[in-house]
């Protein structure tokens, strides 16, 4: 006899179907076309193809090494060294990551050029060669992902048991039980962000493309884009997809259960490193200096030189509304689903949420562009799918099929500070689920769920690799209008337009910010 | 009289609000096994940490074979030269250490040659009667083995005052027995002096010469340990 599914199970149910159409369909879509074809010629690498490779292996080699070398210390200065106003210097040195990469690489185009800050400094021209170079994409993404090295280091040194340490310095000076036995116990953590930042960074598009750097994101870009050859752009796909999973795998193998673990083990007291405050506070205002303030003054220095802002408001006020727009709407869309895949994580154990885990890492670590061309192959077509395509919608598929996954895993992280006792008495009490989440779980979640939504809106709003490849005709967002003039535009309009895109971003993050202010003051 | 192995003077100490510590003074001499019982929050655990130099006075002094170690907000000698061995109430034992690597670390802190290290580790391994035990990870141990893991690495460097801080608490009743004697029987081979932190009249009455009841951060009592044995 036909019985109807609980309400957890249905609201579950659809989140997961949502996320397996927008997430997973499209990768094996890609997967299903390049094995069905000549696969084997695609993972038989010619010379250009072998090129390719060396290339983003070093992209995302030397992002991850340049990045960690940068973050980890930042990560140990926060988690042991007492700082005034530590919450805001905190916020300031993640900054970097919310800026789309491709923005932080205009500034270094317009810092390395002729015309150019670092030229009038040196007294000669910067060769054109280096500032568009492998280097220099290093060093931007770099300073655009070293807070994520920061903020695993800082969570993985907090993690660390004070017993632990305590037990050692019993025995051992403090750089002693440093050495031995604090940096180990938070090494996987710290490697594992190192593996996320390879597979971030070799997944970007915005900044090799605009360094003229060739990489695989790029060439799968042109290959579809510039020579509308999708079985090409299938066939460069292929060996990036299989990077990209395999380091991700291993990534969330290292972390565990510890993506989405909420609490330290022990409220001990760890080592702290006190002494060394000052050549901190130097040590993190040179990197704000370098990786938040320099871009965005010579981006204000390239924007001073615009003929007004109304002038570039009507050129782009409408790419500038759509974009708000399709940010809010793809905002809401992936917080919605992701809060009951997020729920369902939290509260599912074992080797089913481990894997769970690792397959939120993978999907996310799916490179933009091939999440584009996945969706252009799947949705492009007669029938209803063909209704979609062209249509608005396609980029919110987008949006989700890159989101959902990372959002996923953060909303479990905050469903696990609501104790499964809260649901179990409002269950005793004869509340249904629906109303046990509505009145009991989420009110408990109301920032989580906030932040999530700011993270996902500036991610979002930024979003370029997707947003480039199923726009419809005619239709721009900001980053695609501002990504597609920069070749035929005056910087100081492209700079200008790069500036707005960037107050967009920090409106929300500064109310989140005063949200968490007032939190932290009650 | 000879100098006390261990003697704390008038030590107060206080976290926010909560006056954990007022005025305590104690000394312990050279082999004595003192118990320091009490209930929850009494103390107990704070005065350990201050004697371990974990944590500083906030008053008083601490003194060590006649050597100040400890003084107002100040720690004169830092922990690792205090010649202490710690059993911590959750044992604390490294995880990303083997056994061997647990004792290791001790030894190679205290630059014992490396000749020498692995007969020591086997030595003390063999005491707490876990030597097959030395290439197993913690979480590869069962609670038993685990205590006294860490009873060994708090003995492998030759302790002059070992520190135990509920080392027994997490255990059952049989296995917890068990292991009170043991711990007597290496305090008498070993002629050790120890401080041992309980709430366990049992371990009280097995383990101290002199048994001291602590509430509210002062000492309420000092009893002679087998006297008190006697009476209960």
């Amino acid at each position: 006899m036909f019985r109807w599914p609980s309400s957890r199970t249905a609201v579950v149910g659809i989140a997961i179907a949502v996320s397996v159409v927008c997430c997973v369909l499209p990768v094996a879509y890609l997967l299903t076309v390049s094995l069905s074809g000549d696969a084997f010629s695609a993972l038989v690498l010619d010379a250009r193809q072998r090129g390719l490779l060396f290339n983003t292996a070093l992209l995302g080699l030397g992002t991850a090494l340049l990045a960690t070398v940068i973050g980890a210390p930042m990560g140990l200065v926060l988690a042991r060294i007492s700082l005034r106003r530590k919450a805001l210097l905190r916020l300031a040195l993640a900054a970097p990551v919310l800026l789309p990469p491709y923005i932080v690489g205009l500034a270094w185009t317009y810092l390395g050029s002729s015309t150019g800050w670092l030229s009038a400094l040196s007294g000669r021209e910067l060769p054109l060669a280096w500032t568009h170079s492998l280097p220099a994409a290093i060093l931007v993404l770099s300073l655009v992902f070293y807070p994520v090295s920061m903020l695993a280091t800082e969570v993985a040194m907090r993690r660390i048991d004070g017993r632990l340490e305590e037990a050692a310095l019993v025995v051992a000076p403090r750089r002693r039980v440093i050495r031995r036995i604090t940096l180990p116990l938070a090494a996987p953590g710290v490697f594992a962000a190192a593996l996320m930042i390879f597979v971030l960074s070799v997944s970007e598009f915005g900044v090799p493309g605009l360094l003229q750097v060739r990489v695989y994101t790029t060439e799968v870009f042109t290959a579809f884009a510039a020579l509308y050859d999708f079985s090409r752009a299938v066939v460069l796909a292929l060996p990036l997809l299989l990077l990209c999973v395999v380091v991700a795998v291993v990534a969330a193998a290292l972390l565990g259960d510890r993506l989405v673990a909420s609490r330290r083990s022990s409220g001990t007291r760890s080592v702290r490193f006190d002494e060394w405050r000052r050549s901190a506070t130097a040590a993190a205002i040179a990197i704000l200096l370098v990786a938040l303030a320099l871009p965005l003054a010579v981006l204000l220095g390239e924007a001073l030189g615009a003929r007004s802002l109304g002038a570039v408001l009507a050129d782009s006020g409408a790419a500038m509304v759509n974009s708000i727009l399709l940010a809010t709407t793809g905002a809401t869309a992936v917080v919605s689903v992701a809060v009951w895949l997020g729920y369902a994580r939290a509260r599912s154990v074992g080797r089913l949420g481990q894997g769970v885990d690792i397959l939120f890492v993978v999907l996310f670590a799916v490179p933009s562009t091939i999440v584009g061309v996945g969706l252009i192959g799947l949705w492009n077509r007669s029938g209803p799918f063909g209704v979609v395509y062209g249509t608005d919608a396609m980029l919110v598929l987008g949006y989700l099929a890159r989101f959902i996954p990372i959002t996923a895993l953060a909303l479990a992280a905050t469903t696990r500070y609501v104790p499964v006792s809260h649901e179990e008495a409002a269950a005793v009490s004869g509340a249904g689920w629906l109303r046990t989440m509505r009145r009991i779980v989420l009110p408990q979640m109301r920032l989580g769920l906030a932040t999530a939504w700011v993270i996902a809106f500036v991610l979002v709003f930024g979003e370029l690799g997707v947003s480039v490849l199923v726009a419809p005709p005619g239709e721009a967002t900001l980053p695609i209008r501002v990504y597609t003039i920069i070749a035929n535009t005056p910087s100081s309009h492209v700079a200008a337009l790069a500036l707005l895109q960037i107050a967009v971003i920090f409106v929300p993050l500064a109310a989140l910010g005063a949200a968490v202010s007032r939190r932290e003051a009650r | 009289m000879s100098t006390p192995h261990l003697a704390i003077a008038n030590i107060s100490k206080r976290f926010g609000a909560h006056q954990a510590l007022d005025g305590v003074s104690l000394e312990v001499a050279s082999g004595e096994g003192v118990v320091i019982v009490g209930p929850s929050g009494c103390g107990k655990t704070t005065l350990l940490r201050l004697i371990a130099g974990l944590d500083v006075p906030d008053a008083g002094e601490i003194w060590m074979s006649g050597t100040q170690v400890s003084a107002r907000h100040r720690s004169i000698v830092p922990p690792h030269a205090r010649g202490i061995g710690f059993v911590f109430q959750d044992l604390a034992l490294w995880p990303h250490l083997t056994v061997q690597g647990n004792l290791d670390f001790v030894l190679e802190s205290a630059k014992t040659p490396r000749a020498s290290r692995g007969p020591r580790v086997h030595e003390v391994l063999s005491l707490v009667r876990v030597q097959q035990l030395s290439t197993r990870y913690p979480h590869e141990l069962s609670g038993g083995e685990q205590q006294r893991v860490s009873l060994a690495r708090a003995l492998v460097g030759q302790p002059r005052l070992l520190l135990l801080d509920e080392p027994l608490s997490s255990l059952d009743p049989a296995l917890r027995a068990t292991l009170r004697d043991e711990l007597a029987r290496l305090r008498r081979a070993l002629s050790l002096t120890m401080v041992y932190v309980t709430h366990d009249m049992e371990d009280a009455a097995a383990l101290a010469d002199r048994v001291i009841e602590m509430r509210t951060g002062h000492i309420v009592s000092m009893t002679d340990g087998h006297k008190r044995d006697e009476r209960t």
